[in-house]
């Protein structure tokens, strides 16, 4: 298209340049299983879904803290459990050489997974 | 040789006008474009081997292209790249058994364009200036009995309050701004479609469909939301064909 499309930006081109691309750039978040990555592809997927259930158990139970209907004991036992849940994530995505980023899949026109 | 079509469009008494548009375009593969009639619904085609179609960004835009130039003049349905039949016959057939449907999409877009909106922010600032608007009390959490120090799992627990109600915040706060450029563009009888938080930098991905004459008063509204919100930063693009706003199913 041969006219200028932008009808209105403040920032900068290559800014906004870089935004587009965070949106339209879903190669990198894709699974790519092959033969010879089966094992930490599977891994990526698996850790995906269980690191999704977690943040969202995660932000129920703030919602709850945040809501006042826990007492001391039950945050206290909550927050041990989430903190644990939380390091042994990180256990598992050291070990399998995985970063937050890489557990952040993205599905396109929807945006990012977490 | 099979045919590609680019977009349907609606002529009604107006034949003469698209014919002499279309002498004056190409199509892709420099083939020419022609019309296929059916009602008041035409078909824009041109003929070429599928296996000359090479799937690629320079074809894409393209075909993009001669919809776009299509759409300056014509109320259209934009077809998606790639979109071949095997003859004309089957396009007229398929023109006749979707011609109520055609119609009625053509109808709701009938000399209207579609806009794109993308609001950025720079997130952990917003958060930051959100937090310090509503002076957030984040000790909400200590416990009744006043130890003399909270524990790990109690600070821990803090800590992500915090973050959740920041979170809780920025969503209210886009919500807030959803809500005043619906306001703000209910005077134009926009059609809107909102897509909010898609990354922790695109805060809103809005879509507008609207008049091809009220160019001059989206730019006003945006200007002025731009100026009532100057921590965010408002990109608008279009006029575009109304890719987002056709709902068929082509039978």
């Amino acid at each position: 298209m041969s006219e200028n499309k932008i009808l209105f930006s403040t920032g900068s081109l290559d800014g906004l340049s870089k935004e587009i691309g965070k949106l339209t750039n879903v190669d990198e978040s894709k699974l790519k299983l092959t033969p010879d990555n089966a094992d930490s592809g599977l891994a990526k997927l698996v850790l995906t879904l269980v690191e999704l259930i977690r943040k969202l158990v995660e932000k129920q139970a703030m919602r709850r803290v945040d809501g006042g209907s826990l007492t001391d004991e039950e945050i206290e036992r909550l927050g041990e459990t989430l903190m644990k849940l939380e390091m042994k994530m990180e256990e598992l995505k050291k070990h399998f050489n995985l970063t937050d980023r890489d557990l952040n899949i993205n599905l396109g026109p929807l945006g990012d997974l977490m | 040789m099979e045919i590609i079509i680019y977009a349907l469009l609606s002529v009604k008494e107006d034949s003469s006008k698209l014919n002499f548009k279309l002498k004056g375009m190409h199509g892709l593969l420099n083939a020419e474009i022609y019309a296929l009639q059916e009602g008041q619904v035409s078909a824009i085609v041109s003929n070429i081997s599928r296996t000359d179609l090479i799937t690629d960004s320079t074809n894409a835009l393209l075909f993009a292209g001669i919809i776009d130039s299509l759409s300056q003049d014509f109320s259209l349905l934009p077809m998606r790249f790639g979109s071949l039949m095997e003859s004309s016959e089957a396009i007229i057939q398929m023109l006749e058994r979707n011609y109520t449907a055609i119609q009625k999409n053509l109808n709701q877009v009938e000399d209207k364009f579609e806009y794109g909106l993308k609001v950025f922010c720079d997130s952990a600032k917003l958060k930051a200036d959100l937090l310090e608007k509503t002076k957030l009390n984040t000790q909400t959490t200590e416990p009744s009995s006043r130890e003399a120090k909270p524990s790990v799992y109690r600070e821990w627990v803090n800590k992500k309050l915090e973050e959740h109600r920041l979170e809780e915040l920025l969503v209210s706060h886009v919500d807030k701004v959803i809500a005043t450029i619906t306001e703000q563009l209910s005077d134009l009888n926009a059609v809107t479609k909102f897509k909010k938080m898609l990354t922790e930098t695109t805060i809103i991905d809005a879509l507008f469909l609207l008049k091809k004459d009220q160019n001059e008063e989206l730019m006003a509204v945006i200007t002025s939301l731009q100026n009532q919100f100057s921590g965010l930063n408002f990109v608008m693009t279009g006029p575009w064909p109304p890719y987002n706003f056709v709902e068929i199913t082509i039978k």
